[in-house]
């Protein structure tokens, strides 16, 4: 203690203000440390200034996230003016990876870490759709519909099922969509098994590891960070269709006795009990008098509609434009003992489908405390409350379905307001009235809570050893309410009983992780070990009940004790466990040879007692060859590095917990009957599941090769790498002839599917002149897919359509979710050209030829072939950011090339043999005998193998595109003018999103998700490229 | 950690040992009869699979079309005009769910070995795989009726055993009568419950399991045991009823009916009669869907001869009963006024007529697309609009049993088998019997008192120009070959619209190009109405020693495949 105090009083006072060269503004919280100590030191102020006491001849380190760290001798100095200059690749970066840190220039694994700028400029509810194009090796897709969750993989599809990457929010399993951009300080994508084999079983599909912010030390900073903007649908006739004039024409070429057009447009339909028919102003039948409407027994409504003759618009009866609206408001600060932060968030989208929205508040707090020299102990706690309904997004029963379904002849509402459709009038089909549908959902409420967080302590001892602790987890209840009301406008189910559900859900997630590391370095020696357990509970329980006839439909009456009739209810739980024991071990030479080797062993409670543990081992080897002798002289290179790895990580995802077990079970769907005769139900039982003891874990084996070098005095960096995946025991539903019985087959080991490919990520910084900066980023990354081998015949079909059955095949040899069906080669454009051609169900001139595959002279289902995949050849993003004096600007570019989409949309818009509804502008130019050279099949009533019936290569498009996803220009107002009214930074911006879309596709948005068996299929999805026109403001004081 | 963190046992669901006691065999028993309507099995659609076989006897033959909207059902299309490809959804469906049916009863004859239940007597064990058996049985024979040759399944076939793809080499039809003459033999003749099978049901069964083959002789004996004794399983000795009753969801499980599916939704829409949801009229009754439209040549079958009341048997076809096709609900129009069989009003739903208590049937208000639908709708199926309330459920699912077999078919069979091996006048008198069920006015469709509120009720005036009389001694003046159509003509116009014609065309067939012969020359007549643009039926062919079956599903094949050779064979022609 003497000591100590002697010291002290050898000190000199030194101080200094920290700026960045980028913008010449103060950095608030940059560290000053004296070097070779970890906590003397101070950080900036909110004005870049700092004081500390400093020993005779100290040297200071001064980093900040984000910018270059620099190492200064004070000498006899007392004020440093420090200018940092920023990097996107600060190599000494400390970053966030598996239970660990590492600097970013040991990483050996493979490593994408996310631009949080770029990622932090798209206008988005949750980070997700904002990480799209912005790590090499991540693909996103997404949908436009509010809240919708979007499909991430990494490096490919390698299961049919889940694919879905670990997302680790500081620490413990978290849901990217619901997490704030604005509370993030960083995104990892762990990629290779190098990376992310210490996760084992739960990092099979990539791990994402994500760190909220938390406070510094130095003064409190308020910071508010604000937008509002709006929303605007795609504009004019976005599905080609035909208006009402054109579309009676044409229908009558189809259906020459038609009685809807027998007259050409009629003036009004109308339907009763016993009648229906159209009329021209006048005739008694549509006579408004005769107009009937009772709610209580639409039994005997008798309604009147005038024909719409210039044809609903129905896509902007439902798409208007919306606004967008995010608030954040964060508190941090903190002293060398202890930091906090709190933050709260509102975001309200409201989608351009009519009552279709998300709205979330949030709260986040974050502690840490130092309580003891060796120990810390902290709270991550993050809660929130969302209203999101859910919407139907890949169905041709959704409203955006509807809106090309419709007929344009039906008003959105008759002649007394109420809502038009098919019912009033003959011949209008069973499409629903879009308005309708999506105005009758608003009793459907969705209301959910999540809280999710952690509490830990660090203790470290013995001068090598830190020992942690961390006990987390979340704990959701999801509460629905949904109001089917009774569609009289509808020609089907006019008369059914509305009907009400109510549902309730809480899932939990329990997670206890221990670790014990040891960090030394000896010389040219470094090691650093980590070992740990964990041990994960999910548990939940699901409720629901349902009853219909209700006598009201107001929402305050609505309750499952009203209803008259159809009483059911329900109710299910699951519960599983894991747990872990892994250790990592990092060996370093010299910083110049690197070694690192994982073991994971996990246990799961989902397999049987004899395949219930499995063991997944992975080393990477790394080089740095800039610390190589003969590069020194090489000035051009900064720092280049070889690193490969290989290694096992598992997968249970698409395991039942209950998959080991032959089940029983009954409900009145599938075992209760009448026994008695007399409408008195006897339970019965059926079995429901077949159980399989034998089924174990998944194995992804990945191999990985990475380059990563930074040139031209570190304004260019690079990285490449390539990789190979491959599964070794997919865990696939066994495919079971209808003899093994009903129940549900169980999940067994057999299949594989590989991915290979190349990410590339590259970032130049540059200036022009003192005032003006520029940065672009740009990645790319490529996977090939394979399905190598799936059990039973080879394949297995998916993406079921009405029109069309099946359209994808998944088959050994083919990427996942390949487009299958007949080649079209055209139409048939005479007689003769049908009687020459081989022989084919349906042929007729003015339908399609199909391509004989087999060349056996005849067309057959021998004769179908892969027409495409939905998997795009490569996947890009480019970033452009500019400063000029105080303006920014920043563009994010994302594109897709080489996939195709299957554009269901047509089989129903271009056929009159298909569903009665709108058709479209390109039958104006059908093929008929007088116009055989069109590509567009004649029109006809009849469906045939030849024209509407299969899946064939009509539908099938291009689905490459480059979108503009984000364009900001921002001024920041000059901090010695906001001095004088106490502010400390003001940003002002203006964005638009989705500005374009270049495409061939002819339909709403090319970027379609989907099950990753069967994706790429368009039924009418809820556009994500729509415009958004945004005004934002950064605060902070 | 605790050893027992990763032992979770499954939560919410019932393992084999708790249903291994008297009670949960029961429940197995009761899931086994369950799958009679068709319904109960994930990734099947509903209206592929329902007993009642509206599509794979109904519109396959000459009865009906498939009705709806261009597109609705697309596989309709396919089937309606004989294209059928192995690979069509609705062969599939039907064939998972009968199979699962199989399944279902073993698992009670599996599960039943396992039991150590002093509560359960030797002779309710007995009961409980007798009826398993019945049921094994049933769901086999309808596999049968569709594709001939069928993989027999018994208790040992599982998963578990691993010997669950077993060939259809070997013909099903020896096990099938095995097992319902065990059913005959040790099943009582009376239930507590009515909807269980009784030994008269095994024995119907067994006689239909005859006829099938052509076992003449082995039916006869059978047939006359059931038509002097037999008696329902509340032991009610079979009889005729008031034709409708079968019908009418209210006077169910009556004397005739033999074996019935019991529908019912009282707790539960989802027990109602799922397979024939679609089957209404579209803007009437139930508002959906139109999907099974009966046929004109169906109609014209039951005109009769306005002097004896007689079938036209060859000439019925020669022209159409009049109707309403492609005239507006809105134009008069008067009915046919010529002599009809009065059991067409309680079959077909057409314009002018009493539509049970729903009123007039409006013509092509009604219908979904007439143009291509044709004028008529179908009745079976629908329930009364006095009991919609107790007999309904969501306007389409409904309590009205399917029955399996009634006792009009029973002696109808008997009929067949005397023209075949036994007297011309014994078959004469068992067809009259049925006949003079439906010459009995008490039995016609009637005026309403007051149209415009049909719920009034119904004067006494018949609705149409009925006239129906019995053969006098027609079937030993004019022959065998005769008899043989004659009965065959009654078969069909007393069960049209219960899903049996096109495997009676099937089992009257034998090679000899019968069925092709009828369903060429019924095709011919619908494609060629004028005004009737029926798309679905454009250059439809049945080819004779082919399309008698259907495919055996393709996907069923693919997955029986062993060391790269498939267990099952696909039928001839496909």
């Amino acid at each position: 203690c003497l000591l100590t105090s002697i010291v002290v009083h050898a000190q000199t006072q030194l101080k200094g203000k920290v700026i960045g060269t980028d913008d010449q503004k103060p950095i608030a919280g940059a560290t000053i440390l004296l070097k070779g100590t970890t906590n003397s030191g101070t950080v900036t102020d909110a004005e870049g200034g700092f004081t500390l006491n400093v020993p005779a001849n100290a040297v200071v380190v001064v980093s900040y996230i984000g910018y270059l760290t620099q190492e200064i001798t004070v000498g006899n100095q007392t004020f440093l003016d420090v200018a940092l200059a920023p990097t996107t690749t600060s190599l000494s970066e400390v970053v966030v990876t598996g239970y660990n840190t590492e600097r970013k220039k040991d990483i050996i694994g493979s490593v994408s870490i996310v631009d949080m700028k770029a990622l932090k400029s798209v206008p988005a509810g949750s980070a997700v759709q904002a990480l799209q194009g912005q790590a090499a090796g991540v693909n996103v897709i997404s949908s436009g519909a509010p809240g919708s969750p979007a499909n991430i993989f990494i490096r490919g599809i390698s299961s049919f099922g889940n694919t879905q990457p670990l997302v680790l929010i500081d620490g413990i399993q978290g849901e990217l969509n619901d997490v704030s951009a604005d509370d993030i300080e960083s995104v990892q994508v762990l990629k290779d098994a190098g990376a992310a084999a210490i996760y084992g079983v739960r990092g099979s599909n990539g791990v994402l590891v994500v760190t909220t912010k938390k406070g510094k030390s130095g003064q409190p900073t308020l910071s508010y960070d604000a937008y509002y903007g709006t929303q605007i649908p795609q504009q004019g006739n976005v599905w080609n269709l035909l208006n009402s004039q054109d579309f009676a024409r044409l229908t009558k070429i189809a259906y020459p006795n038609t009685g809807l057009f027998q007259n050409g447009l009629p003036d009004f339909m109308y339907r009763g009990r016993s009648a229906t028919g159209v009329g021209n102003a006048g005739t008694p039948a549509v006579d408004p008098s005769r107009y009937n409407f009772d709610a209580n027994n639409p039994a005997n409504n008798y309604l009147i509609q005038a024909v719409n003759k210039t044809g609903t618009d129905w896509f902007h009866e439902v798409f208007k434009p919306a606004p967008i609206t995010n608030h954040n408001l964060t508190a941090s600060g903190g002293t060398d003992k202890s930091n906090y932060l709190v933050s709260l968030g509102y975001f309200n989208q409201q989608g351009t489908l009519l009552n279709t929205y998300l709205k979330r508040y949030s709260a986040r707090v974050n502690t840490q405390f130092k309580v003891r020299k060796n120990i810390r102990v902290g709270e991550n706690l993050y809660v929130f409350y969302k209203q999101n309904p859910g919407f139907d997004n890949l169905s041709t029963g959704n409203p955006i379905a509807w809106t090309y379904r419709a007929m344009p002849i039906i008003p959105v509402y008759d002649i007394r307001g109420n809502y038009g459709g098919t019912f009033a009038g003959p011949e209008l089909g069973s499409s629903s009235n879009p308005v309708a549908v999506q105005n009758n959902t608003l009793n459907n409420k969705s209301n959910t809570w999540n809280v999710v967080g952690n509490v830990f302590a660090e203790v470290d001892f013995l001068k090598y050893f830190t020992a942690r602790t961390s006990i987390g987890g979340f704990i959701d209840n999801q509460y629905y309410t949904n109001f089917t009301f009774t569609p009289y406008n509808n020609s089907e189910g006019n008369t059914n009983p509305n009907s009400f559900a109510e549902s309730a859900l809480y899932n939990s997630n329990t997670m206890w992780t221990n670790t014990l590391s040891f960090a030394k370095t000896l010389g040219q020696h470094s090691v650093k070990v980590i070992a740990g357990s964990e041990a994960i509970r999910n548990y939940g329980r699901f409720l629901t009940g349902s009853s219909s006839g209700l006598f009201s439909t107001n929402f305050d009456y609505l309750s499952l004790t009203n209803g008259t009739t159809n009483i059911t209810n329900g109710s299910s739980a699951y519960n599983n466990t894991l747990f872990s024991l892994f250790t990592r071990l990092d060996y370093a030479y010299a910083d110049k040879y690197l070694v690192g080797v994982t073991v994971r062993r996990d246990g799961s409670s989902r397999f049987g007692a004899n395949k219930r543990y499995g063991v997944f081992p992975s080393v990477s080897l790394g080089w740095r060859v800039k610390g190589e002798k003969f590069m020194e002289d090489v000035t051009w290179i900064d720092d280049l590095k070889l690193r490969g790895s290989y290694g096992v990580l598992g997968s249970q995802n698409n395991v039942s917990p209950q998959n080991a077990f032959t089940l029983f079970g009954g409900t009145f769907f599938n075992a209760y009957y009448d026994i008695s005769g007399a409408g008195r139900l006897s339970q019965g039982f059926a079995q429901t599941s077949i159980g399989n003891p034998n089924t174990g874990w998944e194995e992804n084996i990945v191999q990985n090769i990475g380059l990563d070098a930074t040139f031209l005095n570190n304004r260019l960096d690079l990285s490449l790498e390539y990789y190979k995946k491959s599964i070794n025991g997919l865990l696939f539903s066994e495919p079971l002839p209808a003899t093994a019985g009903g129940a549900t087959p169980p999940t067994v080991n057999i299949g594989d599917i590989q991915n290979k490919g190349f990410d590339a990520n590259l970032t130049y910084r540059g200036t022009v002149g003192t005032d003006l900066r520029y940065s672009i980023g740009a990645n790319i990354t490529t996977y090939q897919n394979t399905v190598v081998n799936i059990p039973g015949p080879g394949y297995f079909d998916a993406a079921n359509t009405q029109n069309l059955g099946n359209v994808i095949r998944n088959q050994e040899g083919q990427p996942v979710s390949s487009f299958f069906g007949y080649k079209v080669m055209g139409l048939f454009k005479n007689e003769s050209e049908v009687t020459s051609a081989p022989a084919q169900s349906g042929a007729a001139p003015g339908r399609f030829r199909y391509a004989d595959i087999n060349g056996d002279n005849k067309i057959d289902a021998n004769d179908r072939t892969f027409l495409g995949s939905p998997n795009p050849a490569f996947t890009y993003g480019l970033n452009l950011g500019l400063t000029y004096r105080n303006f920014d600007f920043s563009s994010v570019l994302y594109g897709s090339q080489g996939n195709e989409i299957y554009n269901t949309v047509k089989s129903f818009t271009h056929f009159f043999s298909t569903y009665v509804g709108g058709k479209s502008n390109d039958l104006l130019n059908a093929w008929s005998p007088e116009n055989p050279n069109s590509n567009i099949p004649k029109i006809e009533s009849t469906g045939s193998f030849s024209s509407s019936g299969v899946s064939n290569s009509f539908y099938v498009e291009n689905g490459s595109f480059l979108k503009l996803r984000s364009l900001v220009i921002g001024y920041t107002i000059s901090p010695a003018q906001l001095r004088k009214i106490g502010l400390n930074k003001l940003r002002v911006y203006a964005q638009g999103a989705n500005l374009f879309t270049l495409t061939k596709y002819t339909g709403l948005d090319p970027e379609i998700s989907g099950l990753s068996s069967a994706f790429g299929v368009d039924y009418a999805n809820y556009p994500g490229n729509q415009k958004n026109f945004i005004f934002g403001l950064n605060l902070s004081f | 950690c605790n050893k027992d963190y990763l032992e979770i046992g499954p939560l919410g669901t019932t393992g084999e040992a708790t249903l291994a006691n008297k009670a949960g065999v029961n429940g197995l028993l009761t899931g086994a009869y369950s799958l009679l309507d068709g319904w109960g099995v994930p990734n099947t659609t509903y209206y592929f699979v329902g007993v009642s076989n509206w599509i794979f006897g109904g519109v396959t033959s000459d009865d009906a079309h498939t009705g709806t909207q261009a597109s609705a059902l697309p596989p309709m299309e396919s089937v309606e005009s004989y294209n059928y490809d192995p690979s069509l959804a609705p062969f599939n469906n039907k064939w998972v769910v009968l199979y699962a049916g199989v399944q279902r009863a073993n698992d009670v004859l599996r599960v039943l070995a396992k039991v150590n239940d002093p509560s359960l007597s030797a002779d309710e064990a007995k009961q409980l795989k007798a009826e398993a058996t019945f049921l094994r049985a049933v769901y086999h024979f309808e596999a049968a009726k569709m594709w001939e040759n069928i993989p027999y399944l018994d208790e040992n076939v599982s998963y578990s055993n691993g010997n669950f793809n077993v060939p259809n080499s070997t013909s099903a039809w020896p096990k099938i009568e095995a097992d319902f003459k065990f059913a005959a033999d040790n099943l009582t003749a009376t239930k507590t419950e009515v909807g269980r099978a009784n030994s008269w049901a095994a024995k119907a069964f067994l006689a239909k399991v005859y006829m099938f083959q052509d076992k003449y002789a082995e039916a006869k004996p059978v047939l006359e045991d059931i038509i002097a004794n037999g008696v329902t399983a509340a032991g009610q000795k079979y009889a005729l009823v008031n034709y409708a009753d079968n019908f009418n969801p209210s006077k169910k499980n009556g004397p005739e009916s033999v074996f019935a599916v019991q529908m019912s939704v009282s707790e539960n829409f989802q027990n109602g009669n799922y397979g024939d949801a679609l089957n209404f009229p579209m803007g009437g009754p139930a508002t959906c869907c139109g999907a099974y439209q009966p046929s004109f040549s169906l109609v014209n079958s039951y005109k009769t001869d306005p002097n004896t009341g007689l079938p036209l048997i060859d000439t019925f076809n020669d022209s159409d009963v009049k109707n309403d096709q492609n005239i507006e609900s809105s134009t008069p129009f008067t009915p046919h006024e010529g002599t009809l069989d009065a059991r067409l009003d309680w079959t077909v739903g057409r314009r002018g007529i009493p539509y049970l208590d729903w009123g007039n049937h409006p013509g092509k208000a009604w219908i979904r697309v007439q143009s291509v639908a044709g004028p008529y709708s179908p009745i079976k199926t629908v329930y009364y609009q006095a009991q919609a309330a107790t007999t309904s459920a969501f306007s389409r699912w409904t309590s009205n049993n399917y029955t399996m077999i009634r006792f009009a078919d029973v002696l109808l069979w008997a009929a067949e088998v005397e023209v075949e091996i036994g007297s011309l006048a014994k078959a004469q008198e068992y067809v009259n019997r049925v006949r003079a069920r439906a010459a009995n006015p008490a039995g016609w469709v009637k005026k309403y008192i007051n149209p415009a509120n049909p719920l009034q009720g119904f004067t006494n005036e018949p609705a149409a120009n009925y006239k129906v009389g019995l053969y006098t001694n027609e079937f030993t003046a004019k022959g065998k070959d005769f008899a043989r159509e004659a009965v065959r003509f009654e078969r069909k116009l007393e069960l049209a619209m219960e899903g049996h014609r096109f495997f009676d065309l099937r089992r009257w067939d034998n090679g000899t190009g019968y069925m092709a012969n009828v369903l060429n020359a019924y095709v011919k007549h619908e494609t060629s109405i004028p005004g009737y643009d029926f798309t679905y039926m454009k250059g439809a062919t049945f080819k004779k020693g082919k399309t008698e079956l259907y495919p055996i599903p393709q996907a069923q094949i693919d997955l029986s495949v062993v060391n790269g050779t498939p267990t099952l064979k696909q039928n001839p022609g496909y």
